[in-house]
């Protein structure tokens, strides 16, 4: 009662109406926009031509054997967006989470500036943040130059998955360090020292107290990058050559083709699907995690 | 008894300030010690060098005649039950308590039967399953201690355990922490800043102040015999006067000669002289060693808390004949209420009543609490 109660004042004050009304329309007209055109040919009467597109629409391919074959064309992007998606996201967790602890128990002072420079890549356009990785990993860009420099070989990373990884890392990063840097920095420090004085090393510690203290963080990070991660576009164009196409351009490509519903569908067979994803990961972490209802 | 833990000249400083000044002190086995001070005394700081949670600028810390300075916490034979008690909040009461032997990789069986023991011990069968958030602070307070006993340390370490329960359950735990201690054999070092539960639970009473120790003692020892002011003004109430010891048996102060049972001192040397306000009788004016006017009555309950000026000094009695205030009374001292101490660096700061209110008292006490 009371948390709902804060929450409408807080929201009735930033947005002078109560939340339920900003609710819908800030949320919930938008996406029944969407589901309209999803399910709505451009006459708009109803169809699931869209929707079944995106399943049975093939195209044909030439391997690198010179085989050509019939794929299903969206499919093939969205296990592509999901694999690379994942990959980022854990990538993102494992440079993230020691970040994030390092950071909480620093001092004060230390924690404010480092959360802080974390902060700031963020305050630029990700537009200039990609095109700054693109002037990084081109063959002759900042890294080859540096790398011949040193007498090393040049590496050829632009348009590979390896460079698409890297400029979602990048961008993803931050929302990854925020949610486990805010349950870190709450964390009872007695309880790594009673894990210590029980018997338990360094090791033991993090395994046994603050991996398990963290996961409510860990869920959270995970959420916030996985779900735009699989969504993005624009980072696989400039840093993937176009070779890496995503479901994230897919949708610009068909809304900037005019072709609203059907991009309207992709988005929809998206959302569903995330939704469903957070579901059972919700599901999951009540029933496993210290924090969830569950426990 | 045999010496377990000897710490042996230990200084600690952080950020250039002395935290404990050359410490020395011998824990033996089986005991009940009290480290006892007030707070930034230094006592939770020589808790945590035993614990292995700081090393000392300089000294030695000796575990069974074995120096450890050095050793991790996780590798010495000392548990530790915490302040608020530090529960593991994503483990249930059992876990929590069989954390330490799954560490140890102590068989299945054998952690069922050690934590059930454990849990029987302080009371709480069939909290099993219950997460620990949902216990009452003593509740809690049970499991912290079962956790902290069922790896079998040799020394149990606690620190200020029962500051946060309420006056009443703080008695039963006291009582319930002495009889743990008797029927486990386990050396229990206690830290506390509250006077009563260090006299009612030690064997052996470390009065701390400042980074140093003032006097080691038995409860009877430092109430009876306190060796400076700031011991007798820490434990219990005093009153502090200045005196002269004139010979052997014979003091002089406020005005009159008083028999005595204390000697050892040079001819006319001046000393500080306790009186308990317990150990003052009220007699008619006409009959009194000293005589004074009242100038406030409080009523404590058990007794009346009096406190009279006496030539400008004000004393405080505890009586249970009523005296009204602005009434002129006697006072009798017996000769074995009267102990002498040499004179020391606290010498004048305490045992005057006349700026002692109990709310000023229970005011820092309050404030004590959070710090440490």
């Amino acid at each position: 009662m009371t948390k709902k109660k804060t929450r409408a004042s807080l929201v009735t004050g930033l947005a002078g109406g109560p939340y339920e009304l900003w609710a819908v329309i800030f949320i919930l007209v938008p996406l029944a926009f969407v589901a309209y055109y999803a399910f709505t040919d451009n006459a708009f009467h109803f169809t699931t031509a869209n929707i079944t597109r995106f399943f049975t629409a093939t195209s044909t391919v030439t391997g690198s054997d010179g085989a050509a074959g019939e794929v299903h064309t969206y499919l093939v992007i969205a296990w592509r967006s999901i694999k690379l998606a994942v990959i980022s996201t854990v990538v993102c967790l494992l440079l993230g989470y020691p970040l994030a602890y390092i950071i909480s128990r620093a001092s004060p002072r230390a924690q404010k500036t480092m959360m802080t420079l974390i902060m700031i890549p963020m305050w630029m356009n990700f537009l200039i943040r990609t095109y700054a990785w693109m002037t990084i990993l081109q063959d002759t860009g900042i890294l080859n130059n540096f790398l011949a420099k040193l007498g090393l070989g040049r590496i050829h990373i632009i348009g590979t998955e390896t460079a698409v990884i890297i400029g979602m890392v990048y961008d993803y990063l931050p929302y990854m360090i925020m949610p486990l840097y805010s349950i870190m920095a709450k964390m009872d420090y007695r309880l790594i020292e009673a894990a210590r004085d029980l018997g338990c090393a360094p090791a033991g510690v993090l395994r046994r107290v603050i991996l398990p203290l963290s996961m409510p963080g860990v869920v959270n990070g995970v959420t916030m990058v996985l779900i735009p991660s699989i969504s993005t576009f624009y980072i696989s164009q400039k840093l993937g050559d176009g070779m890496f196409f995503l479901l994230g351009d897919a949708i610009e490509g068909q809304y900037v083709a005019n072709n609203l519903h059907f991009a309207a569908a992709i988005a929809f067979i998206l959302m569903v699907a995330l939704l469903a994803a957070m579901a059972v990961m919700r599901a999951l972490t009540d029933r496993y995690t210290y924090g969830g209802k569950g426990t | 008894m045999d010496k377990i833990i000897e710490l042996k000249n230990i200084t600690k400083s952080y950020d250039g300030e002395a935290v404990l000044d050359d410490i020395s002190l011998d824990i033996y086995d089986n005991e009940f010690i009290t480290l006892l001070g007030p707070s930034g005394c230094g006592k939770t700081t020589t808790l945590r060098l035993i614990g292995g949670f700081e090393t000392p600028d300089s000294g030695d810390i000796l575990f069974g005649g074995e120096r450890i300075n050095d050793v991790p916490p996780h590798k010495r034979n000392v548990n530790t039950v915490f302040q608020r008690y530090a529960l593991f909040p994503h483990l249930n009461v059992f876990e929590n308590v069989a954390f330490p032997l799954r560490e140890r990789k102590v068989p299945r069986d054998e952690i069922t039967e050690r934590v059930n023991e454990m849990l029987a011990m302080v009371a709480l069968k069939g909290f099993e399953h219950r997460s620990v958030t949902s216990l009452s602070g003593g509740q809690q307070q049970r499991v912290a201690i079962a956790r902290a006993l069922v790896g079998k340390p040799r020394v149990l370490l606690l620190d200020e355990p029962l500051a946060a329960l309420d006056l009443k359950l703080r008695k039963d735990m006291q009582q319930e922490l002495k009889n743990i201690q008797k029927a486990t054999g386990i050396t229990f070092i206690f830290v506390t800043h509250d006077q009563e539960e260090a006299l009612s639970m030690s064997d052996t009473i470390v009065v701390m102040s400042e980074g140093r120790i003032q006097q080691i003692g038995t409860s009877q020892d430092v109430y009876n015999e306190p060796k400076n002011a700031f011991v007798a003004d820490f434990i219990g109430e005093s009153n502090i006067v200045d005196g002269v010891m004139l010979r052997d048996k014979l003091v002089s102060f406020s005005g009159h000669t008083f028999p005595c049972v204390d000697g050892g001192f040079g001819a006319n040397e001046p000393v500080d002289v306790v009186v308990r306000p317990e150990d003052v009788d009220i007699v008619a004016e006409d009959k009194g060693m000293l005589t004074g006017v009242v100038t406030s009555v409080t009523f404590m309950g058990v007794h009346y808390e009096v406190i009279v000026d006496i030539g400008g000094f004000k004393w405080m009695i505890q009586t249970t004949d009523f005296v009204d205030v602005d009434e002129r009374i006697g006072l009798y001292i017996e000769p074995d209420a009267i102990h002498i101490m040499k004179k020391s660096e606290f010498s004048g700061l305490y045992g005057d009543y006349a700026s002692f209110s109990n709310e000023f008292d229970e005011l820092s006490d309050a404030e004590s609490e959070g710090e440490e």
